[in-house]
C-alpha cells in the first residue's frame, strides 16, 4: 500500500513539519509506504507528482488552512487537522487499511458535506464563513495599499485643487503613478471576491469569483452610476463560490467528469453570478441611488445635523460603493451651489474610517493579524489624503462590527464640522484639503477629524475581540 | 547545516534557574550573548517578544521555541535549556515547557537559514525516545552527543 499526504498549518513553522514526521514514522513502523508534502513557510516541499497521486492508494489530507484540493479528485481522501496527524497517526492510516475513506469529492445527497469522524475541530474564530472572507481579505490587502499609497503619494505632492476635486495635471510626472495607483484599486474588488470563492470551491471557484467581483464593482454593466462596491464583491465572492461548490457536487455522467472543473463549473458559475448582478441586483442598486439623492434633496433645509448625520453615516457606510457615491456626488453638487459647509462635513467624514482603523490597529495590536496592522499603517497615510477605501480590508473582514464602528465615527466628524461652520470648495476629503486652503475653519476642521477617528478607534477595539 | 553548529556545549544550559517564562528567556540570551551572537541585545530580546506575541512558541509536547530574526544577532545560534518541572508557556496543548531551544538569527539572512532550523528541530522532536532522552541526559556531555545525532 502507498499513501501520500499534505501537511499545512496556518503559520507554516513547527507544525506541519511536526505532523509529517509522525506521518512517515508512524508509516514506517506500519510497513506502509508514504510521502508527504508539507506546505509550511518556506513553501511546497517534497511536492506531490501527478503520478505518485496517480498511483496511490489514498491521501491524507492534515492541513489547518484552505489548499488546493483539484489535485486529489478522484482518490480516496481523509481529510483532518493538523493536530490528528500528531496525535494520532495510526488511525488516520489504519482508516486507508480499512477501506473505509471516501472518494474525494464526496459525493452526498443533499448540500451537506461529509464528514469523516476526523473532520478538524472548528474554533469559533475559524467559522468557514470568517476564513472565506480573511483569504479575501488577506489577496486584497496589497491591492488596497498599492494603489492607496499611490494615489496618496500623486495626490499628495502632485495635486491640484480644481472644481472636480484633487486633480494631476497630465504633464506632471505624479499622473503615471496616479494611474498606476488607479490600476491597482481597479482590482481590489475582483481580487476580493475571487479569493472568497477560491477558499469556497477551490481553482474552479476563482474565475466566476474574480469575473463576479469585477462585474459587481462596475455599475456600467447594470446601468448604475456607481458599483456595487466592496460589498458588492463579498456577496459576488460567497455566490460565486458556494455556485461553483454546489455544480462540483453533482453527480455527472463518468465522461463528463474530467471537463468539469476546467470547463463546466467555471462557465456555468460565471455566467449565473454575472446574470445575478445584472438582473437582480443591479436594478436595486440603481434605483437606490437614485432614492438616496432625491432623498437627500429633500432633506436640504430641515436640521442640518441631522443632515450631517445621514451623511457621515453614508460616507463610511461601504466607502467607494453606492452609498457612499451618493453622499459625495451631492456634496460636489452643492459646491456649485455655494453650499460649501456640505462638503465640508463630508471631508472630515470621508478620512476617519482609514484613520480610525490604523489608529485602532496601533492602540491594540493582538486584535489584528499581523497584515491588517500593517494594512493599518497604510491606512493612516490614505487617511491624511481623503481615501477612504483604506479602511476596506477590515471592513470586508469583520463587517458587523468595523461597518458600525466607522459609521458612529465619521458621524460624529461630520457633525461637529457641520456644527462649526466647517467649509471645503473641492470636492475632496480629508486633512490634505486643509493644505490647499480650501478649507474654512480649518481649527475645527481638525478637531472633527480628530474627534471622529478616536471614537473609531475606541469603538472598534472595545467591539472587537483579539484574535486567536 | 546541522544543529550541532549552532548549538554548542557553552549554549546548553541542563538546569534552567528561572521558573517563569521571563526569567528562562534572559538566562538563555544571557548564554547566547556571552557566546558572541549578539551584536545588540535590546533588539534581539524585542525580536523575541515580538515573536511570542504572535502567538506562542509553545509547540506542544513540552517543548518551547522562542525565536527572533533581529539586526541584533551577528550569526545564527541556538541555545538550549532543561526545565524538569516545566514553566508555562501557554502551549497550545496546555502541558508546561520542559525543553526549550532559543532560536537566534540575523536579520540579514533574511532567506529559510531559520526555518529550516526550526523545521529540523520540529521533527526531530516528534521522536518520544529522542525527547525522554534529552529530558533524562544525565551530563551536559550526553545532551551534546544527543543533539549531534541530529
Amino acid at each position: 500500500m502507498k499513501l501520500l499526504a499534505v501537511t499545512a498549518c496556518p503559520a507554516g513553522i513547527a507544525h506541519t513539519y511536526m505532523a509529517a514526521e509522525k506521518l512517515e514514522r508512524t508509516a514506517k513502523q506500519l510497513g506502509i509506504e508514504i510521502k508527504v508534502e508539507t506546505q509550511g513557510s518556506i513553501g511546497a516541499e517534497n511536492v506531490l507528482t501527478p503520478d505518485e497521486i496517480a498511483a496511490a492508494d489514498g491521501i491524507i489530507l492534515a492541513t489547518d488552512k484552505g489548499i488546493d484540493k483539484e489535485r486529489f479528485v478522484g482518490k480516496p481522501v481523509l481529510e483532518c487537522s493538523v493536530a490528528d496527524a500528531i496525535k494520532k497517526p495510526q488511525e488516520l492510516i489504519l482508516a486507508f487499511k480499512e477501506g473505509n475513506v471516501p472518494v474525494y469529492p464526496p459525493v452526498s445527497a443533499g448540500n451537506k458535506e461529509e464528514k469523516t469522524e476526523f473532520s478538524p475541530r472548528q474554533p469559533r474564530s475559524q467559522h468557514p464563513v470568517y476564513r472565506s472572507l480573511m483569504n479575501g481579505v488577506s489577496y486584497m490587502i496589497p491591492f488596497v495599499v498599492i494603489g492607496g499609497l499611490l494615489i496618496a503619494l500623486a495626490l499628495g505632492i502632485g495635486g491640484e485643487p480644481t472644481a472636480k476635486g484633487l486633480m494631476v495635471p497630465e504633464n506632471s510626472f505624479w499622473y503615471p503613478l496616479l494611474k498606476v495607483g488607479e490600476a491597482s484599486f481597479l482590482f481590489m474588488v475582483p481580487i476580493l471576491s475571487g479569493f472568497i470563492a477560491y477558499n469556497i470551491a477551490d481553482r474552479p471557484g476563482l474565475a466566476p469569483g474574480l469575473i463576479g467581483g469585477y462585474i459587481a464593482a462596475n455599475g456600467s454593466f447594470y446601468g448604475s452610476e456607481a458599483g456595487a462596491g466592496f460589498i458588492g464583491g463579498i456577496i459576488a465572492g460567497f455566490t460565486a463560490g458556494y455556485l461553483a461548490k454546489w455544480i462540483k457536487s453533482l453527480k455527472v455522467p463518468k465522461m463528463l467528469q474530467p471537463i468539469m472543473p476546467i470547463l463546466v463549473i467555471p462557465i456555468v458559475s460565471s455566467v449565473l453570478v454575472s446574470l445575478l448582478f445584472i438582473y437582480v441586483l443591479g436594478a436595486p442598486i440603481a434605483d437606490l441611488m437614485t432614492g438616496l439623492t432625491d432623498f437627500l434633496k429633500s432633506m436640504q433645509g430641515s436640521s442640518k445635523i441631522l443632515l450631517a448625520m445621514i451623511l457621515g453615516a453614508m460616507i463610511a457606510f461601504d466607502m467607494g460603493g453606492p452609498v457612499n457615491k451618493v453622499a459625495f456626488m451631492f456634496g460636489a453638487a452643492m459646491i456649485g451651489e455655494g453650499q460649501t459647509f456640505i462638503m465640508g462635513a463630508l471631508a472630515a467624514a470621508i478620512c476617519t474610517p482609514p484613520l480610525g482603523m490604523g489608529l485602532a490597529t496601533l492602540l491594540s495590536r493582538q486584535k489584528y493579524e499581523k497584515e491588517e496592522r500593517e494594512a493599518g499603517k497604510a491606512a493612516l497615510a490614505m487617511g491624511l489624503v481623503g481615501i477612504t477605501e483604506g479602511a476596506i480590508p477590515f471592513a470586508a473582514a469583520d463587517p458587523l462590527r468595523v461597518i458600525p464602528s466607522i459609521m458612529v465615527g465619521s458621524i460624529t466628524a461630520s457633525v461637529i464640522a457641520m456644527a462649526s461652520q466647517v467649509t471645503d470648495s473641492v470636492p475632496h476629503g480629508g486633512p490634505i484639503v486643509a493644505v490647499f486652503q480650501a478649507v474654512g475653519n480649518v481649527p475645527m476642521f481638525f478637531a472633527a477629524i480628530a474627534v471622529g477617528t478616536l471614537v473609531t478607534a475606541i469603538l472598534v477595539n472595545l467591539l472587537k475581540k483579539p484574535v486567536s | 547545516m546541522v544543529l550541532s553548529d549552532l548549538l554548542t556545549e557553552d549554549l546548553i544550559i541542563p538546569d534552567l534557574k528561572g521558573s517563569t517564562r521571563d526569567e528562562v528567556m534572559e538566562e538563555l540570551v544571557d548564554r547566547l550573548q556571552r557566546a558572541g551572537a549578539l551584536r545588540n541585545r535590546e533588539e534581539y530580546v524585542k525580536a523575541l517578544y515580538e515573536r511570542e506575541e504572535q502567538g506562542t512558541t509553545g509547540i506542544g509536547f513540552g517543548i518551547a521555541i522562542p525565536h527572533g530574526k533581529s539586526a541584533g544577532v551577528i550569526e545564527p545560534r541556538v541555545a538550549f535549556g532543561r526545565k524538569p518541572e516545566g514553566i508555562d508557556w501557554n502551549s497550545m496543548d496546555g502541558e508546561k515547557a520542559k525543553l526549550i531551544f532559543m532560536i537566534a538569527v540575523p536579520e540579514e539572512q533574511a532567506g529559510n537559514e531559520h526555518l529550516k532550523i526550526l523545521q529540523a528541530l520540529s521533527r526531530k522532536l516528534m521522536d518520544d525516545s529522542f525527547r525522554d532522552s534529552l529530558l533524562h541526559a544525565k551530563t551536559k556531555d550526553e545532551i551534546v552527543s544527543l543533539i549531534q545525532t541530529m
